[in-house]
């Protein structure tokens, strides 16, 4: 017969295991308490032996591969995709980045190559912040001829003393056989305590 | 490729990128951001290209970009750092081998800095860990360096380290690997934390209750380390009702937040002590309090049963009777929802609901769910979802149903391509008959031929000071006319009637020479300027013809190219959804076996509380009969405690 106390105690160590698990081999998840804020995703092992049985390794195995294939089909027809559509002779790609931008917050950017305009771009609050924090945007890619072309840029935001502001910046430039890469520079003019607009030419 | 290098201050660097991503990952709130680094430049456009995807979480465009930025060499300048990047994403998107294979490979090479060969032990030692091979993370991260380290990635390092450890039972090294380390502000609290459970599980309990005790104690200052110190305070409780010292218990327990998660096991917890303590009264108190909150938690159905133990113990049994009566009804209204449920998942699209609207920027390995949906089965993926195999499961599900609609939308692609494709080779068979049979009339020959001889005149007449060759054609006429009439005059004697004719031809011969000589030098550099233009224009259509001719031969070439490409993607595409649809149902069914038999054993535990409650229930009236009858018998007795209460 079972009496109170025996039921006491069962429920007692039912609840101690569950709290604490104790000297269990593995760390188990009510422990996890344990765990550091920024491991608390590797606190529980994707595969750790005391939680993961063998039915998730073999299909986890499986996934893994078959993931793995996708993403290098993923990349090969991202490529295709380019050099089809973009070949190197003609490729002509605008890059846009942020240095520092104490003096300027980026709201959004017009492209114009030979006066017609090829890209108008608004940027996100995450977006600017992947800017912000070294990221550079591929903010045009198309095909122009050999020869001499010109592109124009405006760039709208807000200025020194959250001011509404609008710049441009210009450049000639010679397309020739390679694919041409330029560059939108904004970065902050310390001494004039204003932001600078600049476009740089890649080879 | 000219490099010139983007001399950003605020460019990051590839210890910039690990930190990010390991803050990403679930960094507390006290990490220093990333920009608080050392920045380096960065020196390709297309490395930038790629940490713009990577700052904005979307691995899975990072990576692709990053894959084929190498492939093209387009990421030279970041060779290193690429590679830590890459394996960093692979991570991310739970690709633990070829994050690993990366790893392994940075570290085997040779001329590697000392920075990124921490980095790379860091990011191997992670994998390893996340991987449960525990006794290789602890090496690994045990080898890791500091150099590279960024304050915080150290604190991960020393906390991983740690856990591994533990998980292997080496709880003197764990405590080694911890004791005496100083660290940010909210590693440490969790340092001290894991430091406490090592001692405690070192049988060292004194050493981990005092640490485990000063974690309880610390102010309330952010959500992160309130949960901290309530798990700490729980932690500690069982303990110390484990070693039975409930009075030490209670209090300790009763610092954990009654708003918390973690409240209805310290409420369990607190009427343990006071049972324990025979102050059954007071533990009614939080056991009862428990009675109103949901019957998911394991502590709350427990407390079904606890609540009747305790007033049999203080010999209220009709009470007790009811209570256990109320435990019956609820374990199979409970017993009943469970089914439904089982059922529910048992017919498909429990996952259809949780992953339908998700966001791809979500996309990421260590995606949490926030929401859950209105299901009659969700009131339990709460559970499931702190189950580590469940939520692996869940992710690779995720995973699968993006990579599904990502090929989705490249099939469609590759279907444009193809027409693409065909309409180009189109143009190109049109066009190609009339651009040969124009450039065909054209003799280039003749035309370089031409070009000499007017350049040879154009010396002649310079050389000979004649400067009727670059006459206007009415001069050059008018010249011949007057060269005529003086062969004519010539020839005509010394007649003294036509010496006023020769006057006149000779005043015109003159005159048209002045003119022409006057115009000379302008004439002949025009002439030139024109013979420098036809050489140029000549060069040009030589080039263009060249082009042209090797187009002849390239366009169909790359036409055919790219059209063998395309035809061999296709079937990898349409392979590869075949193959994600069939892993989809597996995993699918996978979680599915998994929510079932996590639901069957909530309803096994439901259905041996429920036989204890009717087993209890009958001893109740079994007593209460038995009481009686002794009433009603000839010499009543004294009643029997509970046998084995004291």
């Amino acid at each position: 017969m079972l009496t109170y106390t025996r039921f006491s105690q069962w429920l007692r160590a039912l609840a101690a295991c569950s709290v604490l698990a104790l000297g269990a081999p593995a760390y188990a998840a009510d422990s996890a308490p344990a765990a550091a804020p920024a491991a608390a995703a590797a606190t529980e092992p994707a595969a750790a032996p005391a939680t993961t049985g063998g039915d998730f390794k073999s299909l986890d195995g499986e996934v893994q591969g078959l993931k793995k294939e996708v993403l290098d089909l993923n990349r090969d027809l991202f490529m295709l995709e380019e050099e089809l559509l973009f070949p190197a002779n003609t490729q002509v790609a605008v890059f846009l980045s942020l240095d520092v931008g104490t003096f300027f917050e980026l709201d959004s950017v017009q492209i114009k190559l030979d006066n017609k305009e090829v890209a108008n771009y608004l940027y996100t609050d995450r977006e600017v912040e992947a800017l912000n924090r070294g990221g550079v945007h591929r903010v045009f890619i198309g095909n122009l001829k050999t020869g001499k072309h010109e592109l124009v840029a405006f760039f709208t935001g807000k200025g020194p003393h959250e001011r509404d502001y609008k710049r441009g910046a210009n450049m000639t430039f010679e397309k020739g056989v390679g694919a041409k890469y330029l560059e939108l520079k904004i970065s902050d003019r310390q001494s004039a305590q204003q932001p600078e607009f600049k476009v740089k030419e890649w080879e | 490729m000219s490099r010139g290098g983007i001399t950003s201050g605020a460019r990051a660097c590839a210890c910039l990128l690990a930190l990010a991503f390991s803050a990403g990952v679930a960094a507390p709130k006290a990490t220093p951001t990333p920009g608080a680094l050392p920045p380096v430049k960065v020196r390709d456009l297309y490395y930038g290209d790629v940490l713009y995807y990577f700052y904005q979480d979307d691995y899975f465009t990072a990576l692709t970009h990053l894959t084929a930025a190498q492939q093209l060499g387009r990421v030279s300048h970041h060779e290193g750092d690429a590679q830590l990047l890459l394996g960093g994403l692979y991570l991310s998107l739970g690709q633990h081998r070829e994050a690993g294979q990366i790893f392994a490979e940075v570290l085997d090479r040779k001329n590697v800095p000392q920075p990124v060969r921490d980095r790379a032990r860091f990011f191997l030692g992670k994998v390893w860990y996340q991987r449960g091979y525990f006794d290789k993370a602890a090496d690994t991260l045990a080898a890791a360096g500091r150099a590279g380290l960024s304050p915080a990635m150290e604190a991960e390092r020393r906390m991983l380290l740690a856990q591994a450890l533990l998980y292997q039972g080496k709880y003197p090294e764990a405590i080694a690997a911890l004791e005496n380390w100083k660290g940010p502000v909210m590693w440490q609290a969790y340092a001290k934390f894991n430091l406490g459970v090592a001692f405690v599980r070192n049988g060292q309990l004194d050493q981990g209750a005092h640490l485990l005790d000063e974690i309880g104690r610390l102010e309330r200052t952010n959500r992160e380390l309130d949960a901290l110190r309530d798990k700490a305070n729980l932690a500690l409780g069982y303990a110390l009702l484990q070693a039975k010292k409930p009075v030490e218990a209670r209090p300790v327990l009763e610092r954990v937040r009654l708003d918390g998660p973690l409240s209805t096991k310290a409420l369990l917890g607190v009427g343990w002590a006071s049972s324990d303590a025979q102050q059954y009264r007071d533990a009614l108190v939080p056991w009862l309090e428990l009675h109103g909150r949901g019957m998911l938690d394991s502590a709350v159905q427990e407390s079904y049963l606890a609540v009747p133990y305790a007033y049999g113990k203080l010999n209220a049994n009709r009470q007790a009777a009811e209570y256990y009566e109320t435990a019956i009804r609820e374990f199979g209204a409970e017993t009943g929802r469970l089914d439904e449920s089982i059922a529910a998942i048992r017919r498909g699209g429990m996952l259809e609901t949780i992953v339908k609207n998700e966001s791809r920027s979500q996309l990421g390995w260590f995606w949490q769910l926030s929401t859950l949906p209105d299901a009659p089965e969700s009131r339990y993926l709460y559970h499931l979802l702190a189950q580590n195999d469940f939520q692996e499961g869940l992710k690779n599900f995720r995973m699968l149903r993006y990579m599904e609609r990502n090929l989705d939308g490249w099939s469609t692609s590759v279907e444009a391509f193809d027409d693409m494709l065909a309409t180009r080779r189109e143009r190109y068979d049109t066009r190609l008959p009339a651009v040969l049979a124009k450039l065909n009339g054209v003799d280039l020959e003749e035309l370089q031929r031409r070009r000499t001889e007017i350049e040879s005149q154009v010396v002649s007449a310079e050389n000979t000071g004649d400067v009727a060759a670059l006459g206007t054609p009415h001069e050059r006429e008018l010249w011949a006319q007057v060269e005529q009439m003086e062969s004519v005059l010539a020839n005509a004697g010394n007649d003294p009637d036509l010496d006023d004719a020769r006057d006149k031809l000779r005043l015109a011969r003159g005159v048209l020479y002045w003119e022409m000589n006057d115009g000379f030098k302008a004439r002949a550099w025009a002439v030139r300027k024109g013979v420098r233009e036809v050489s140029q224009a000549l060069r040009e259509t030589e080039k263009r013809w060249s082009l042209v001719q090797e187009a002849k031969q390239a366009v169909p070439d790359r036409n055919g190219e790219f059209g063998a490409r395309i035809a061999s993607l296709r079937p990898r595409i349409e392979g590869a959804r075949d193959r994600l649809a069939a892993l989809e149902r597996a995993q699918a069914d996978y979680l599915a076996d998994i929510a079932v038999r996590e639901l069957e054993s909530q309803k096994e535990r439901i259905a041996t509380y429920m036989l204890q409650a009717r087993y209890s229930l009958a001893t109740i009236y079994d007593r209460a009969t038995q009481d009686l009858d002794a009433k009603r018998g000839p010499a009543p007795q004294a009643p029997t405690p509970p046998q084995g209460t004291q």
